[in-house]
C-alpha cells in the first residue's frame, strides 16, 4: 500500500540525487515468534523503517535496495505486523504473520476444588497451550491429563487441543482423597490437586437409649453410598414428635457419629434426616 | 390588540424553537454516544461444549465493545490507563507494552472501528473461559507525529479469550489471526 505523505513534490522534483527511490517491501508470509529474519526491499537510498506489532513498534534508518535485518527480540508477539519504509515523498507497506514456536508451556484450570465423589462429569479440566513467548498455539497439539486418585489406579485422558485450548470432563472417582490432574505437553507439566470428599449419607440409621433426662439418639457411623466417611460438622437433624409437639435438634457429626438428648418422657416417635436424605424412624416408650 | 397578538406569537415562536433545540441537543447527544461504542454483534449458536446463557450473551457484547471503544482511545493518545476496565493478562500487557513503545517513537496508530461480527465458538464447562472469533471492519491508519504513514480499510480476524471478573468480561487475549485460523 502507498501512501503520498504531505511533502511538497517541488521540493523532491529539484533534488532529485537526495531524494530516495520507493521502497518495497517483500517480507515472508509467516515467521515464527522470537526468529530473525530479513525483509528484501527495492529502491535505494535512505528510509525510514517502522516495524508495528501487537507490542511492539520499531522505528529506524534503513537503506533501500538490500534486505532489512528484523531481530528475533522484535517479533516475540504473535499476531499480524506492518512493516513500512517511507522516503521523503512517499511510504510502502507490507503485512506478515507472526505465529507461536513449539508448546513451551501451560495454563491449566481444574474445577471445582473440592468434589463429591462418584459425581458424574464433575471435574472440568481446561489447559491453555502457550509457546516460550506466551503466545496461544494456534496449530493442534495433543495435551495429556494424568489423573492420580489417593485410591485407584492412574489414568491418563488425551486431549487434542484447537486453537490453544484443550479440555476435559470427567466423573469424581468413588473413594474419597486426593485426586492429582497433571496436564503435560512436551517437557511442560502444570499439576493440580482435587479433593474428593464423601458424598451424601446413605443408610442413615439412629438407636436411642433412655437417660436421667431423657432420651439419647446416635446414628450409627455416617458414609455414603460408597462407603465413605461423611466428613465431621455435617448437620444431622433429629426430630421427636410427642404428646406436646415436634422437637428437632441439629447435630453435627462427631467423629463420624451425631447424637444428641431429647427431653422426653413419655412416648415418641423420632426421626432422622441429613440433607436430602432422610433415615430410619423409631418409637420410644414412656418411662415405666 | 395588534401588539398583543404579536407578544403572542413571539413568546410563542421562542418556546417552539426552544423545543426544537433541546430535542435536537437530544438526538445529537444520542448520535454522539451511539457512535462511540463500537456495533458488536454476537452470533452463539455453534457454541460448544456448554451453551451460553442469554445474560452472559448479553453482558459479553456489552464488554467486548467496551473494551474496543477504551482500546481504540488508549492507543490513539496513549492512555494505557484506558486498558484496566476491560483487559487482563496477556492482553492488557501486550497493549500496555505497544503504547510504551508508541510514546518512545512518536508512532500512533488509530482506529476507526466499522463493526465486529463475533463467533462465540468455544464456552468453558465450569464458565471460566469464552473463546470469540471476530471479523472487525477496522480503518487503521498509522501516524508517526501527525502525518498518516500508512492506511488501511479492511475487515480482520482476530482471535479473542475472555475471562469473566467479578461484573464483567475481560479480554485475555486479542490476536490477529490469518483467515485460516478461523474454526
Amino acid at each position: 500500500m502507498r501512501l503520498t505523505a504531505r511533502f511538497p513534490v517541488l521540493l523532491i522534483l529539484l533534488l532529485p540525487g537526495v531524494a530516495a527511490s520507493a521502497a518495497d517491501l517483500h517480507p515472508p508470509a509467516q515467521v515464527v515468534a522470537g526468529s530473525s529474519f530479513s525483509i528484501p526491499s527495492n529502491g535505494g537510498g535512505k528510509a525510514t523503517f517502522y516495524l508495528l506489532g501487537p507490542s511492539h513498534v520499531l522505528k529506524r534508518e534503513v537503506n533501500l535496495g538490500q534486505a532489512i535485518a528484523v531481530d528475533g527480540d522484535d517479533v516475540q508477539t504473535s499476531g499480524k505486523y506492518l512493516a513500512i519504509a517511507c522516503t521523503g515523498h512517499s511510504c510502502d507497506s507490507a503485512s506478515f504473520y507472526v505465529v507461536a514456536g513449539n508448546p513451551d508451556r501451560l495454563s491449566f484450570l481444574l474445577h471445582p476444588s473440592r468434589v463429591p465423589v462418584s459425581a458424574g462429569g464433575a471435574i472440568n479440566a481446561t489447559a491453555f497451550v502457550f509457546d516460550n513467548f506466551k503466545n496461544l498455539v494456534l496449530k493442534p497439539v495433543t495435551v495429556d491429563f494424568h489423573v492420580t486418585p489417593k485410591n485407584g489406579a492412574p489414568f491418563t485422558k488425551t486431549v487434542k487441543a484447537e486453537r490453544g485450548v484443550a479440555w476435559m470432563k470427567m466423573s469424581s472417582t468413588p473413594k474419597e482423597g486426593p485426586v492429582k490432574v497433571t496436564a503435560t505437553i512436551g517437557s511442560a507439566a502444570e499439576p493440580r490437586i482435587i479433593q474428593q470428599v464423601a458424598s451424601d449419607a446413605c443408610n442413615l440409621r439412629i438407636k436411642a437409649s433412655r437417660t436421667a433426662k431423657g432420651v439419647l439418639v446416635e446414628t450409627d457411623p455416617v458414609r455414603d453410598c460408597s462407603g465413605n466417611a461423611v466428613p465431621d460438622g455435617t448437620i444431622v437433624s433429629f426430630t421427636a414428635v410427642d404428646s406436646k409437639g415436634k422437637t428437632t435438634v441439629d447435630a453435627p457429626i462427631k467423629k463420624g457419629i451425631a447424637r444428641t438428648e431429647l427431653p422426653l418422657s413419655g412416648n415418641a416417635r423420632i426421626s432422622v434426616a441429613s440433607g436430602v436424605v432422610i433415615g430410619n424412624e423409631i418409637t420410644v416408650g414412656g418411662r415405666s | 390588540m395588534k401588539a398583543g397578538r404579536w407578544n403572542t406569537f413571539r413568546v410563542g415562536l421562542t418556546l417552539a424553537l426552544f423545543v426544537v433545540t433541546v430535542a435536537a441537543s437530544t438526538l445529537v447527544l444520542r448520535s454522539v454516544h451511539a457512535d462511540s461504542l463500537p456495533q458488536v454483534q454476537i452470533n452463539a449458536d455453534g457454541i460448544a461444549p456448554r451453551p451460553i446463557e442469554e445474560l452472559t450473551g448479553r453482558n459479553v457484547t456489552r464488554d467486548y465493545a467496551n473494551a474496543w471503544r477504551d482500546l481504540s482511545e488508549a492507543l490513539a493518545n496513549n492512555k494505557p490507563d484506558l486498558l484496566n476496565a476491560y483487559f487482563t493478562g496477556f492482553a492488557k500487557d501486550n497493549f500496555s507494552k505497544l503504547i510504551s513503545d508508541q510514546k518512545k517513537t512518536g508512532i500512533r496508530v488509530r482506529y476507526i472501528d466499522h463493526g465486529h461480527q463475533v463467533r462465540a465458538f468455544f464456552y468453558a464447562p465450569d464458565g471460566g473461559e469464552m473463546q470469540l472469533l471476530d471479523k472487525a471492519k477496522i480503518e487503521q491508519q498509522v501516524l508517526d507525529g501527525d502525518q498518516v504513514i500508512q492506511q488501511e480499510n479492511t475487515t480482520r480476524q482476530y482471535l479473542v479469550l475472555m475471562t469473566p471478573g467479578a461484573d464483567r468480561w475481560f479480554i485475555r487475549s486479542l490476536e490477529l489471526v490469518p483467515d485460516s485460523a478461523a474454526p
